[in-house]
This record gives C-alpha cells, sequence and structure tokens, in this order.
C-alpha cells in the first residue's frame, strides 16, 4: 500500500474547474430551497394558537432521541415495517452522516485549517460501514415496495370511510403517487450510488491506491467485476463515472430541496412531534382559556402549534385507522383521515405568504379538508389511535376541541343535548333526583358512612351508572358487602356527588363540566377522608388526571387494585376458587388511559380463574363503543356496534365461560352485546366484583342482597 | 320589529315530596325548576325569525314569577333573546292564569311587540289558557296550537298552520299584532350551553313591579283571578297486587279474586 493519504475517495478527479463550479451553485440552490421550504413549513406552525410545552427540554429531547433510535414505537404491532423502517433508518442516517464528512473535510476543515482526516484506514473503514449502509437501505426500501405493492394491507388503502367514491378526496391517489415516488427516489439514488461506486473502480483500475483497496466497498467491488466481465474498459468506466456522478448528486439534490414539500418532512417532523408529546394528552383534555372568544377549534388557526405540527408528523401508517373502534364498525371516522384533511386544510391555507380571510379557514364540513361532525361525534375518545401512534399525534384532544364549537353551536344529536340538559339539571345522566343516588344503599343489611358527616379511611366514589343503573346497582351493593366483610372503614357522598363529567368533558361540553368537577371538589373538600376508591374507571381518570387542575387532588384508586391489597394483606381469602375459563375486557379509562392492566388480571389469577387473552388486550383493547358520551348517542339501527364486534372476538376462544368487565358501562354494554350477536347461553357476561363474590362467600349473617 | 315571548319557570316534582301546610302546594323544597318545554320552542321560533331577517328584529321575553326565575331567563337569553324582563309582587302570588295574562297583557301594551308567542300550556299547571286570555286583554286577534309560522319581519300579517284533531291541519292569515300558542315540534329547540348560560348571567335582567305596569294589587293574586285552588290531593295508588306462589295456588288465588269481582253470582 502507498501513502496513506493516497487512500481515499476519488472525488472532483478529472472534473473541469466550470463542472465543479456548475456543482456548488447546484448544491446551495438546493439547500437554499430547502431552507425556504422549512421557513414555509415554521412559519405556518406559528400561526397556530400559542402553547406553553410544561417539562424540560433535556428530558424531552432525550425522550424523543430514545424513540428515535430504538424505533420502538415505529415497530409496535408491525414488527416487519419496523425492521424494515430500521434498516432504512439507520442506512440513511449513515450515509448522511457519511456525505456530511466529506463536507466537513473538504469543504470546511481541510481548506480553512488544513486539517485532513479522511483517508487511510478511517477511509476504509468508513467506505465499508458505508457500502453496508446502503444494503441496509436499500433491503429496507424493497421490503416497503412490496408490502405496498403485494400485501395490500388495509391500513394502507386511503379509501375513507367518511366520503363517497367520486368525492373529491375519496382515496386521495396522490398520496399513492407520492408514496411510490418517494420509494423510487431513494431506491435509485442508493443504487446509482453503488454503480457509480463500481464505475470509479473500472476508471482507476490500473491505481492500485484505489484498485488494491476496492473490497473495503464490498458491494462497489463486485459491480466492478461484473461490469469489467461485462466489457466494460478503464476509459468507458471514466466515461460512465461522470454521467452517473451527476445523475446521482442531482437526484440526491433533488431529494433535499424538496424534504420539507413532501413526505420525506417527516423525518424532521416526526422526530419534532415525538419531542413535544404529551404523555396525559387525552386522559387530561385541555381547559379553555378565560378569555377565549369562541371554546374550541373552529378555525384552523384554532390549532395550536404543536397541532399543526402532529398534522405534519404522520406518516399515514394506518394503525390508527386500523385500531379505531368507531371505523371498525363503518361509521364515518378514520383517525388518520381527520389528521390529513386537517393537514391538507392546514397547508392550502397556511402555507401562502399572507394568511386567507377569515370565512376561509372554517374547518367545519363537507367540503376537501373540512371535517364534517357526523365524524367528530362517531369518536369514542377510547384513545387507541394516540395510544398507537407512532409519531406521537394526539388525535382525541383535536377532536373534543372540534365537538366544542359543535357543542356551542348545539349541532348534536338531539338526545345527547337532552342528556347533557339533564346532567345539568339533576347531576346525573339518568334523570333520577338527587336525592336517589344513594338510594341503592338501602336493601344492604348494614349502613354506610355519610362521608359528608363523619370521617372515612376510604372515600368511595361510585358514578352515575353504578349508582342508578338497576343491573349495576346490584353490582354496587355487592361491592359495598365486599368492603364491609373485608373491614374497610369507607363511606360514600350521597347526594353530594354528582356526575364525574369525565364523559360530559369528551362530549365537548366543557362549561357542564366544569360545573359538574366543580361540586365534586366542593363536596369532596368538606369531606375527611384517606384515599379515593371507585369502581368506575371514567370517573377515576378524571378525579385523577383532570381535577387537579381544578384545585382537587386526591390519592385516588380503581377497585381492582384497591381489591388486589385488600386480598394481599389477607382481608379478603378465597374460599371457594372459581375455576372458570375467563376473558378479561380492558376498560379504555383503565388500561390504556392509566395503565392499569396488571390488578385485573392478578385478581382472576387469584380466584382460580383460566385466563384466556383477546387478540385485541392490554393497550389494544377494543372499546365497548360507550365512550366519549357515545352512550347517550343511539347508534345507527342494523351497523354493527363496537360491542358486538368485541362479543364475536370473545365468541371465537374455545370453551369460554365467562367475559369479565370491570366497568360499569361495560357491562350494560357487553350484557346487551351478548344478547343481540345470539352468545347468550354460550358464555355470561360478569363484573370481576361478581366473581370475586362467588370465590369470597359472604359469611352467614350478611347474605347479600338479592 | 319586536317578537315578546312569554315564558314560565315550570316546576316538577321530586321524590317522595310532600304538601305544604296550608294543603294548597308542594312544599317548595320538592320542587325542581326548569324552562318550560313549550317556551323552548316559542323562543325557538322567535329567535329563528331573528336569525333569517335582514333588519332588526328584537326578541325580548317575559315571565311573572319571584327571582328563582332568572335562571330560566338566563337559559332564554342564552338562545338568543335579546332582553329579559321578569314582573313580581308578593300580592301576584295566588294568581291564576287570568290574572298573569293580565299582567302580560299589561307588558305587551308597553313593549308593543308585532307579535306575542306563548307555548300552547305549562307543563306543570296545564291551564293551556294564559295565552289567549293574554290576546282578550289585549284584543288583539289570536290562534292556538300553531305548528309552523311564516312571519316576515315589517309585514302587516302572518301565514301560519295550526294542529286540529283527527290529524288536520289548518292554514291562517292572522293580521299583527297578534298572539299565537306554539306547539312542541314546531322547530328544534338549540341546546344553550353552560358556557352560553353563564355569559348571559352578565346580561341584566329587568325586573318590573305591578306599578310599572299601571296595575295594582287588586289586578293579581286572588283578588284578579277567576279561579283559586282549594286544595291539592294526591290521589289513592291502584291495588295492583303480585300473586305468588306455584301455578295452581296462583290459578286458586287468581279464579278467587274474579269471583269477588263478579260478587255472588254463581
Amino acid at each position: 500500500m502507498s501513502r496513506p493519504d493516497a487512500v481515499t475517495r476519488i472525488l472532483f478527479e478529472a472534473f473541469p474547474t466550470a463542472e465543479v463550479r456548475l456543482f456548488y451553485v447546484i448544491a446551495y440552490t438546493a439547500i437554499a430551497i430547502f431552507f425556504y421550504g422549512v421557513y414555509v413549513q415554521v412559519r405556518k406552525y406559528g400561526r397556530g394558537a400559542p402553547l406553553r410545552l410544561e417539562g424540560g427540554l433535556g428530558r424531552r429531547l432525550a425522550d424523543m432521541a430514545a424513540k428515535v433510535f430504538s424505533h420502538r414505537t415505529v415497530e409496535r404491532r408491525d414488527p416487519a415495517a419496523g425492521g424494515a423502517h430500521r434498516l432504512i433508518f439507520y442506512g440513511f442516517l449513515l450515509l448522511f452522516l457519511g456525505t456530511a464528512t466529506i463536507t466537513l473535510q473538504y469543504d470546511i476543515l481541510e481548506p480553512l485549517f488544513g486539517i485532513r482526516f479522511w483517508q487511510g484506514p478511517f477511509y476504509l473503514v468508513f467506505s465499508l460501514v458505508l457500502d453496508l449502509a446502503g444494503i441496509a437501505l436499500l433491503g429496507g426500501l424493497i421490503y416497503m415496495m412490496y408490502r405496498r405493492g403485494w400485501l395490500k394491507l388495509p391500513k394502507l388503502d386511503y379509501a375513507r370511510p367518511d366520503r363517497a367514491p367520486g368525492d373529491a378526496d375519496f382515496d386521495r391517489p396522490q398520496y399513492r403517487r407520492e408514496d411510490w415516488a418517494f420509494l423510487w427516489t431513494l431506491l435509485v439514488i442508493g443504487f446509482t450510488g453503488y454503480l457509480l461506486e463500481a464505475a470509479r473502480l473500472v476508471w482507476l483500475h490500473d491505481r492500485p491506491d484505489v484498485w488494491d483497496t476496492r473490497w473495503w466497498s464490498p458491494v462497489g467491488a463486485a459491480l466492478a467485476a461484473l461490469l469489467e466481465a461485462a466489457g466494460l474498459g478503464a476509459h468507458g468506466g471514466g466515461v460512465l463515472r461522470l454521467g452517473l456522478w451527476w445523475f446521482h448528486g442531482l437526484l440526491a439534490l433533488v431529494f433535499i430541496a424538496l424534504i420539507p414539500f413532501t413526505k420525506v418532512k417527516h423525518i424532521f417532523t416526526a422526530a419534532a412531534s415525538l419531542m413535544v408529546r404529551d404523555p396525559r394528552a387525552a386522559q387530561r383534555l385541555p381547559r379553555v382559556p378565560e378569555n377565549a372568544q369562541t371554546p374550541g377549534i373552529a378555525r384552523i388557526t384554532d390549532l395550536n402549534w404543536k397541532q399543526l405540527l402532529n398534522l405534519d408528523a404522520c406518516t399515514k401508517c394506518g394503525r390508527c385507522h386500523e385500531a379505531c373502534p368507531a371505523r371498525a364498525v363503518g361509521a364515518p371516522l378514520s383517525p388518520r383521515d381527520v389528521i390529513l384533511s386537517l393537514r391538507e386544510f392546514a397547508s392550502a391555507t397556511l402555507e401562502s405568504a399572507s394568511l386567507p380571510a377569515a370565512a376561509d379557514l372554517d374547518v367545519h364540513g363537507k367540503s376537501p379538508g373540512q371535517i364534517s361532525m357526523e365524524t367528530l361525534w362517531s369518536c369514542r375518545t377510547c384513545m387507541a389511535c394516540v395510544e398507537i401512534c407512532p409519531v406521537a399525534v394526539e388525535h382525541v384532544p383535536i377532536i373534543v376541541q372540534m365537538r366544542r364549537k359543535l357543542v356551542e353551536d348545539g349541532a348534536m344529536d338531539p338526545l345527547l343535548a337532552k342528556t347533557l340538559q339533564t346532567i345539568h339539571k339533576s347531576g346525573n345522566s339518568f334523570g333520577e333526583s338527587k336525592r336517589k343516588r344513594g338510594s341503592w344503599s338501602k336493601p344492604l343489611p348494614f349502613r354506610i358512612k355519610d362521608a359528608r358527616k363523619e370521617p372515612v379511611q376510604v372515600l368511595w366514589f361510585v358514578g352515575d351508572y353504578a349508582s342508578f343503573d338497576p343491573r349495576n346497582q346490584k353490582v354496587t351493593q355487592t361491592f359495598a358487602a365486599l368492603l364491609h366483610q373485608a373491614g374497610v372503614d369507607f363511606g360514600i357522598l350521597y347526594d353530594g356527588e354528582s356526575n364525574a363529567g369525565n364523559d360530559v368533558r369528551r362530549v365537548g361540553e366543557e362549561g357542564l363540566y366544569e360545573v359538574l368537577a366543580g361540586a365534586n371538589i366542593a363536596a369532596l373538600e368538606g369531606a375527611s377522608f384517606d384515599t379515593i376508591v371507585t369502581t368506575d374507571p371514567h370517573s377515576y381518570n378524571t378525579i385523577r388526571n383532570e381535577y387537579p387542575d381544578f384545585g382537587g387532588t386526591y390519592e385516588i384508586q380503581h377497585y381492582t387494585s384497591f381489591m388486589r391489597r385488600l386480598f394481599a394483606e389477607g382481608k379478603l381469602k378465597v374460599t371457594q376458587p372459581v375455576k372458570l375459563r375467563a376473558t378479561f375486557h380492558d376498560p379504555c379509562h383503565l388500561g390504556r388511559f392509566n395503565k392499569g392492566y396488571e390488578a385485573p388480571r392478578e385478581l382472576l389469577k387469584l380466584l382460580g380463574c383460566e385466563l384466556v387473552e383477546m387478540g385485541r388486550c392490554r393497550d389494544n383493547s377494543f372499546c365497548c363503543g360507550a365512550g366519549g358520551g357515545r352512550i347517550w348517542i343511539p347508534d345507527p339501527v342494523g351497523a354493527e356496534k363496537p360491542a358486538q364486534n368485541r362479543i364475536r372476538e370473545a365468541a371465537a376462544i374455545p370453551g369460554l365461560d365467562v367475559y369479565v368487565v370491570s366497568c360499569p358501562k361495560d357491562l350494560t354494554m357487553f350484557e346487551d352485546a351478548l344478547k343481540t350477536t345470539g352468545n347468550e347461553g354460550k358464555f355470561v357476561v360478569k363484573e370481576l366484583i361478581e366473581l370475586i363474590r362467588e370465590a369470597v362467600p359472604a359469611p352467614r349473617a350478611e347474605a347479600a342482597p338479592a | 320589529m319586536k317578537i315578546l315571548v312569554a315564558v314560565k319557570q315550570v316546576a316538577a316534582l321530586d321524590e317522595d315530596f310532600t304538601i305544604r301546610a296550608d294543603g294548597r302546594d308542594v312544599d317548595e323544597e320538592f320542587l325542581l325548576r326548569d324552562l318550560n318545554e313549550w317556551d323552548d320552542y316559542s323562543l325557538e321560533e322567535a329567535v329563528k325569525i331573528k336569525e333569517a331577517a335582514s333588519q332588526p328584529v328584537e326578541v325580548v321575553v317575559i315571565t311573572v314569577a319571584p327571582e328563582h326565575a332568572d335562571e330560566a331567563l338566563r337559559k332564554c337569553l342564552a338562545k338568543g333573546a335579546d332582553r329579559a324582563i321578569r314582573v313580581w309582587d308578593e300580592a301576584v302570588e295566588g294568581s291564576d292564569p287570568i290574572a298573569i295574562a293580565r299582567v302580560i297583557a299589561a307588558a305587551a301594551r308597553r313593549e308593543s311587540p308585532a307579535m306575542l308567542f306563548a307555548g300552547v300550556q305549562s307543563s306543570d299547571q296545564a291551564f293551556a289558557s294564559t295565552g289567549v286570555a293574554a290576546a282578550a286583554f289585549l284584543e288583539w286577534p289570536h290562534a292556538a296550537v300553531v305548528t309552523s309560522l311564516k312571519l316576515s319581519p315589517g309585514a302587516q300579517s302572518a301565514v301560519f298552520r295550526r294542529e286540529l284533531e283527527g290529524g288536520l291541519l289548518e292554514e291562517v292569515e292572522i293580521h299583527c299584532p297578534a298572539v299565537l300558542t306554539i306547539q312542541l315540534g314546531i322547530n328544534t329547540p338549540r341546546y344553550a350551553s353552560l358556557r352560553s348560560i353563564k355569559q348571559a348571567a352578565a346580561k341584566p335582567i329587568e325586573v318590573k313591579s305591578l306599578s310599572d305596569l299601571g296595575l295594582n294589587t287588586a289586578d293579581v293574586g286572588e283578588a284578579g283571578s277567576a279561579s283559586r285552588v282549594r286544595r291539592m290531593v294526591i290521589p289513592d295508588k291502584g291495588r295492583a297486587q303480585l300473586i305468588e306462589g306455584d301455578v295452581a295456588a296462583q290459578a286458586r288465588r287468581l279464579a278467587e279474586i274474579i269471583r269477588e269481582f263478579q260478587g255472588s253470582a254463581p
């Protein structure tokens, strides 16, 4: 081997000065276009509403980096796509760093400081790494092409459930064209890179510095051998090298220039979106500012800058589309299409030099880019979309904030309007008298303490469904009997309790939510207790995550974790194991919202049940369809309901005895779905509390009330 | 143009209510108050006319009630009424619909609207007479049970349809000013969000006394009424009973009951 500094990449050798200059002109133009595009995008985000992020930049950066480099969010529920994307990501990143290294050496360090490092052994290793990176990139790209072209995954079908065939924005073929152009462009850039390397080797076959070290670029060397075998000589190699050099270079520069204007921008927007992620986005909805002109989102500029950034982060991967319970039963909603519609709307209105008239910024309606009220009211706010989004798009807060505008305009189902009025008037959704809230406790053989009048250790927040729904009242009484049996010092607020407001808030009736939260916090402040327990995951969520914003910070537990402790402490004992084949339905507000996956499962095992999981469980649990106020809106007649879809999933488990729920609304929804799907008699729907009662029989004197 | 809408805050009964000591009404503590359902529709009709008009239309709501009715008036303001008037005097207590109508008519004379709307009836008392009685005091033409309405602001007359028995409708033209009592279903009342109700709390409610309207205490209360409530009673519950026991026992008991009803016939 000769002098180490001779072993390096051949860059502009044999180029006339004019051509080198031309290249630099083109390169700087491409970079200028790139930065102009970045400016246009940043200006667009700046036109959104202001938002102050909580939490430090350092932690956000670390969190983002961990997700980006591990690809944890990209491979969830689709490991093949995640793996292929990881190859593309690392291949692209290394090739980009490689090019950046060349620029650092050739255009900065050497001309300014005379420093040369990109040579000798470092160059050879560099060369090998980049060749391998290229293989990763091409491999990943080819799998993605196979996935789009042959697998025909439903989640990659852009046909929209909220539009009809023939509508201008029904299946958006421009997205398909862009997807393919993206894959092909990268593929061609990668492949011509190898070919260029091979042509250079053939051209410089006689130079030992180049030829003898060629196997440090294994793909290029192998291709060079092929070209020579096909009869290519040094002169031909030189001509080919020049042509490919320009083709490869220009294509790469065009690609760079177009990044901010195409889907390629996700390499920046997705990372930025992950960085500004709100880990409690759907759990704790934003308040309406005191001085807001209109509540919620009426115009595109009512989205805050982070939400506008979210729109641009979407990569159309379709995971939210796949997970959405409304979409699954044919409702006119796909979270993906809400995001894409708003993105199209934002691009059309906010990327121009001046802001269009206010009238042209209305995001509500049926025109392309607008969202219809039917779409918004289809959402169950189950958080399945937010949970699975690999780039931290937060759909649910956008949908709820858009509903706030609909509520203000009264654009909602008349039955929903009536329910909201009922809740305002009576504090519960059943239209029952406030006085009757504690009536379920009358048949009990013991008295439940009134927590407003005497101190208790455990304050039980009962909730609407558990208080008033006749079927759930039986469960509520059973739970009371279990607490009594375990010797827990507990009490309830009787008519001091109101609907917790979780679903009212998710409907978008923020004013009513404020009234309800205020009333409950006032009642809780008047009571003396150590901890709150509830059997209702909806109440649990809002008291835990949202009441603090209204001045009420309490320790609250769902009954599953509370019961688990009673067993652990020996206050309750399993004496008659329940040997049933059971499956467990994770309630959205206990599971996804508050990560309470383990306690109910541990309880089931403790009781002696054999737990068989459904395919969609834990973070991918399938909503019963009652969330977000949908329990007060009739589902379309004839169409499948989410609860029916779910019961059919459970029915496929061989020999299933019991479908276990741990949420009052779930009990109502699934007992109904069990009957309407014709599965009655095959298995039963039960509250976990009822199974606990079976395993822990009541002492003789205090048999549970019928 | 101005539309005056007479509204009422009605009362529904809460659980386990008791009758007041004087026996003439339910104990206040057990009353759940809300805007009369019919008034939701008459107010909506007025607000719809206002929103569709090219010239300014003022919608004014009026009620004859003590302070607790302000809540109902705020709901009306939240739904689009421009002004709210509440007339009250201790002497109004005990008034029948005729006396209430006299007060509303006196207010209408001062407001001189092109139309006075009222609900067909109130859900708690169901006299269905306040609106038409007000028309009699005003000597204005009137129509009851209106199910659709065409009214262009500034026009001398309006065309409407009213509900007759047997599913029949009658289309009528009426000269303004007139009194119309509005039936449920004429429109879809809008939802008043809590936010709009809160904002309406800032709007003033005009409180007027009898003398402001040129009336005196003899015009209202029992003195000004054509009828008075003597007492309120809770009727005896029906005599349903669940027959228990096995089928044979149930059949035997059923036969006994039938014989009891038949008397001593063989």
